[in-house]
């Protein structure tokens, strides 16, 4: 309860104008396509270096909570995901926004967020020695079986065919392999100069999903706008709130699972938000409903999304070690103040300590208001016409893919993948699978790689993949996952024979 | 018309040169960190081109961009192909990476693709242990690595980094042969696989090792260096403790520009940088992040990128 | 109906696929390949099903692109291609920010060419967006983008 004592200090002026700076900044940074939280964070640290210890933090900490938040507002109206963690706010977002109801979406997506951030920084308060222990139980056979389990999500996902599916993400996690192979420093598949970084994975969001959009909108042509006028329809705040405490599970499920997996440091905050929204598909009587605007695909995917925004901080306040490329640059503006992380920060700075994780406390309750506020505003864009919609999405995926590491080449690489994208779709490929399969790629072959490497010097491959707990756990559920696709696919295709001779 | 033509650009590139040698630099500087935003090299390059924009430096921001990967072949090839030599683009260096990686090929820069200004940092490595390990010195590492060769499995950020060298040094100075296994992820994975257990051992920066060891996860046994750490008083140096393990692993840090860069504008860097080095908010600010400074001009550092390169020629040459 | 179409997609995947498998099994050093050669042994499974099923007119999924749609994306992809790969490089970023917006607003607003206003209002449609873009990225966030011959 020490955290309590220490409120007072998030309310003095400075301390408060910090947070709404905070808090509305990373909103809008958050919202901008090509920012990643990380970035974000990493532009406000040159501000703290003027600051306290202490209110340095608080900048950071409500920028980091509500630029999380934010990216799930171009997920939604735009279909550009601002960072890995919001696509699978697009899936069942972005089609909301499209049926005019972007504001309840957004709504929705404000709340949840809040619900599950708020659960999750209180995870971190109270339970902190206990999740540190359980963010190092991850080593690398584990996080391995955690990709695999990922890849075998990859099917069920946004996709009506569970084969193109799986294929959509074979091809992302071929992309992925493309550039310099991260441990032996070899070059594979680089037939480009602009591939020699590999693909950077928020220009490649960026591309497939925003590209196809642009593409989509030109091929309906000129005119014919009248017949595609959207009601924006008007929703309620009160109502946006009930309806989030009757859809419960949804809620329930997202911030649980985002707050587990928002643990295990490198991979977490990346998938937690696909393995939610894929959860509460599969536990919902209503699976048919998620893909065409369906608020618990909201719901969930922004619950978890935010709900790993505390408990990805524990590896770094208890051990100080960054478990997410955010916790990294956090670290950092620690460390300009002299501060450790670790029980140094805890038992001698426990004003830092603390006032840092309350500001993170308020910041999501001010990220959801100031949200609600712009949330019925901003659902206005889909009133934007066609033509000027079309403009936007592409100098803003242009300017986005650029700004990542101002580099060209990630803008070419934007636009190729995003045109091929387009015509994958039309096929019945879809963009979801790929993304996982280009984010999980990376983490699959590293850990497996070093966990052979670990193997091989101790007791062989086998053991130290196949024994242990966690691993066993962690096969039973791929397996049991694999099963669950395979009984999909031929329920599927029986679906579909019905239908066809019925047609 | 073709004189036209040639009296216009002639003129205009008199224009521009007279402009780089005067009022370089004229708009905002980007310097490209070849390691990830939050990692040890970004964090310190942050702090040190902070005060770039005051009046005595440059009097021009310098905006950090990173561009990681392969433990920064990725950063470091396009700086060497692609980075405009007009004085506006800069790079972080980390030596003896990027000399290693070149000796061993397959990238397409070496030490004369670049042009050092000024060096900033130097970040021995050093060996640690999980804080309930039995090792308590290198002696016992050692002992243990002998009698289970291949079996003492050592993490570090990656295949011919400055860890990596130092984990070659230590084999060849008492004959041994450790697991190195390298980490995705920079030093902060390298650390997490120690703490947790997954392996015996690990080599990482002092930085960051000082930090774990204050937090009470690690023991660190030994410095790569010729001399101890200010950081660490009471941590020998591998040299006391018998192994010939000299400082070629030492992670020197710095500035440089592409090979190419108008030399008006390279004389202005490396005389004002290492000045902006030595102001007195940037030291008071790497101190207390408990990185360790050694500012070096540009000749100085041409020296010792020479020394390098030899020493890691010979290393790297049975491999 | 579109099954040609659905052969020519499927089977350039699987070309693809191919060619992924060919050069994973080739290059070397072998141990960095270890990892593309699983996922193309997989790639190039499935994507053989994929065409396997296209050709034999199976494919169910995904309706293909008609000839109108194509007609009418030909003008703005082509836009969007010289916006990309030319314009944004060779004539500085924001120029040919403005310039494709502009185009592409023209290109595809549905209100008759012939209304003078309707110019006017996407002339500054259009400097408002770039005017944006330009605070948000050139002076908030300190973004350099390529200037060249204009701006």
């Amino acid at each position: 309860m020490e955290f309590i004592y220490y409120f007072g200090d998030v309310f003095t002026p400075l301390s408060l104008m910090l947070l709404l700076g905070g808090t509305i900044g990373g909103l809008i940074l958050g919202a901008t396509p090509g920012l990643s939280p990380t970035m974000a964070v990493a532009l406000l640290i040159p501000f703290t270096f003027q600051l306290e210890a202490a209110q340095g933090l608080i900048l950071l900490g409500a920028a980091y909570t509500s630029t999380v938040a934010g990216g799930a507002v171009s997920a939604i109206l735009l279909k550009i995901p601002g960072a890995p963690a919001n696509i699978a706010t697009t899936l069942d977002g972005h089609t909301m926004a499209k049926n005019g109801e972007g504001a309840r979406a957004l709504q929705l997506s404000f709340l949840a967020s809040a619900v599950g951030g708020i659960f999750g920084v209180l995870l971190l308060i109270f339970l902190t020695p206990v999740l540190a222990k359980w963010a190092l139980a991850f080593g690398p056979s584990h996080l391995f079986w955690l990709a695999i389990l990922g890849v075998t999500v990859i099917s069920t996902l946004d996709s009506a065919s569970v084969v193109k599916g799986l294929l959509s993400g074979c091809i992302g996690l071929w992309l992925a392999t493309i550039g310099f192979d991260d441990i032996m420093g070899a070059q594979r598949f680089i037939f480009h100069p602009a591939l020699g970084g590999g693909i950077n994975i928020i220009a490649a969001l960026i591309g497939l999903f925003a590209i196809p959009q642009v593409l989509t909108m030109f091929a309906k042509g000129r005119g014919n706008d009248g017949a595609e006028v959207i009601e924006v329809q008007r929703h309620s705040i009160m109502a946006a709130i009930r309806e989030l405490f009757s859809r419960t599970r949804a809620l329930s499920i997202g911030t649980l699972i985002g707050s587990i997996i928002g643990l295990i440091p490198g991979v977490g905050g990346q998938i937690a938000g696909l393995v939610a929204y894929d959860q509460t598909k599969k536990f919902s009587p209503e699976k048919d409903k998620f893909g065409t605007g369906h608020p618990e695909g909201v719901i969930a995917a922004e619950a978890a999304n935010n709900a790993m925004v505390g408990p990805s901080l524990v590896p770094l306040l208890t051990l100080s070690i960054p478990g997410s490329p955010t916790a990294a640059v956090l670290l950092g503006g620690l460390l300009i103040h002299g501060i450790f992380p670790g029980s140094d920060l805890f038992d001698n700075h426990p004003d830092v300590a603390w006032t840092f994780i309350n500001s993170m406390l308020i910041g999501q309750v001010l990220m959801c208001i100031f949200g609600l506020y712009v949330a019925g505003l901003a659902a206005r864009v889909a009133q934007v016409p066609q033509s000027v919609m079309v403009a936007i999405v592409l100098a803003l995926s242009v300017f986005g893919a650029y700004s990542v590491q101002s580099s060209m080449g990630d803008v070419y690489v934007m636009a190729c993948l995003g045109i091929g994208m387009f015509f994958l779709e039309r096929f019945g490929f879809s963009a979801a699978p790929l993304v996982l399969g280009l984010i999980l790629g990376p983490i699959a072959e590293a850990n497996f790689i070093q966990g052979s490497m670990i193997a091989d010097a101790t007791d062989g491959k086998a053991a130290y993949f196949m024994t242990g707990g966690l691993n066993l756990f962690l096969i039973v559920v791929v397996i049991a996952s694999i099963a669950y696709s395979v009984w999909m696919e031929l329920r599927h295709s029986r679906y579909t024979t019905k239908e066809e001779a019925q047609a | 018309m073709k004189q036209l033509i040639a009296g216009a650009a002639f003129a205009l590139t008199a224009l521009t040169g007279a402009a780089t040698a005067d009022e370089y630099p004229e708009r905002p500087i980007m310097m490209m960190v070849s390691y990830g935003a939050g990692g040890a090299t970004d964090f310190q390059a942050r702090i040190v081109t902070m005060t770039a924009g005051n009046e005595d430096a440059l009097g021009m921001p310098i905006a950090i961009i990173n561009k990681p990967g392969a433990g920064g072949r990725v950063g470091w090839n396009w700086f060497a192909t692609q980075a405009d030599s007009d004085g506006y683009t800069l790079a972080a260096y980390n030596v003896p990476h990027f000399i290693a990686q070149s000796i061993k090929g397959g990238v397409e820069y070496s030490t004369d693709s670049f042009e050092p200004i000024a060096n900033w940092g130097a970040d021995p490595a050093v060996f640690v242990v999980d804080a309930d390990s039995p090792f308590n010195s290198m002696e016992d590492v050692v002992a243990y690595s002998k009698e289970n060769p291949g079996k003492l499995t050592v993490s570090g950020a990656g295949l011919f980094v400055g860890h990596h060298i130092a984990a070659l040094q230590i084999d060849k100075a008492a004959g041994t042969k450790m697991a190195y296994i390298p980490t995705k992820g920079g030093g902060a994975a390298a650390m997490k696989a120690v703490i947790a257990g997954e392996v015996m051992g690990g080599i990482n920066n002092l930085s960051d090792a000082f930090r774990a060891q204050e937090a009470g996860n690690v023991k660190i046994l030994g410095v790569a260096d010729l001399e101890r750490s200010a950081f660490l008083p009471d941590v020998p140096t591998m040299m006391e403790q018998g192994l010939e393990v000299d400082n070629s692993s030492v992670n020197f840090r710095g500035v440089m520009v592409p090979k190419g860069t108008p030399p008006e504008v390279i004389e202005k860097l490396a005389i004002t940088v290492p000045e902006m080095f030595a102001n007195s908010r940037v030291s008071k600010k790497m101190e207390a992040g408990g990185s360790p400074m050694h500012i070096m001009t540009r000749d100085e550092v041409i020296e010792m990128w020479g020394q390098r390169q030899q020493t890691l020629n010979e290393l790297l040459a049975g491999l | 109906m579109n099954r040609s179409q659905h052969i020519f997609g499927s089977g350039l995947v699987f070309a693809v696929g191919l060619w992924v498998t060919w050069v994973s099994y080739t290059q070397q050093p072998a141990e960095a390949f270890l990892f593309p050669r699983l996922i193309a042994s997989v790639f190039v499974v499935l994507a053989g099903w994929t065409f396997g099923k296209a050709v034999m007119g199976l494919s169910k999924v995904g309706n293909g692109v008609s000839r109108t749609m194509f007609v009418n994306m030909l003008p703005g992809l082509f836009v969007t291609l010289v916006y990309i790969f030319w314009a944004a490089k060779s004539l500085g970023f924001y120029t040919a920010t403005a310039i494709a917006f502009f185009i592409l607003l023209s290109m595809y607003d549905p209100t008759p060419h012939s209304v003078a206003k309707s110019w006017i209002k996407r002339g500054i449609i259009t400097t408002i967006f770039v005017a944006i873009m330009y605070g948000l990225f050139a002076m908030l966030l300190n973004v350099y983008t390529p200037k060249e011959i204009l701006f």
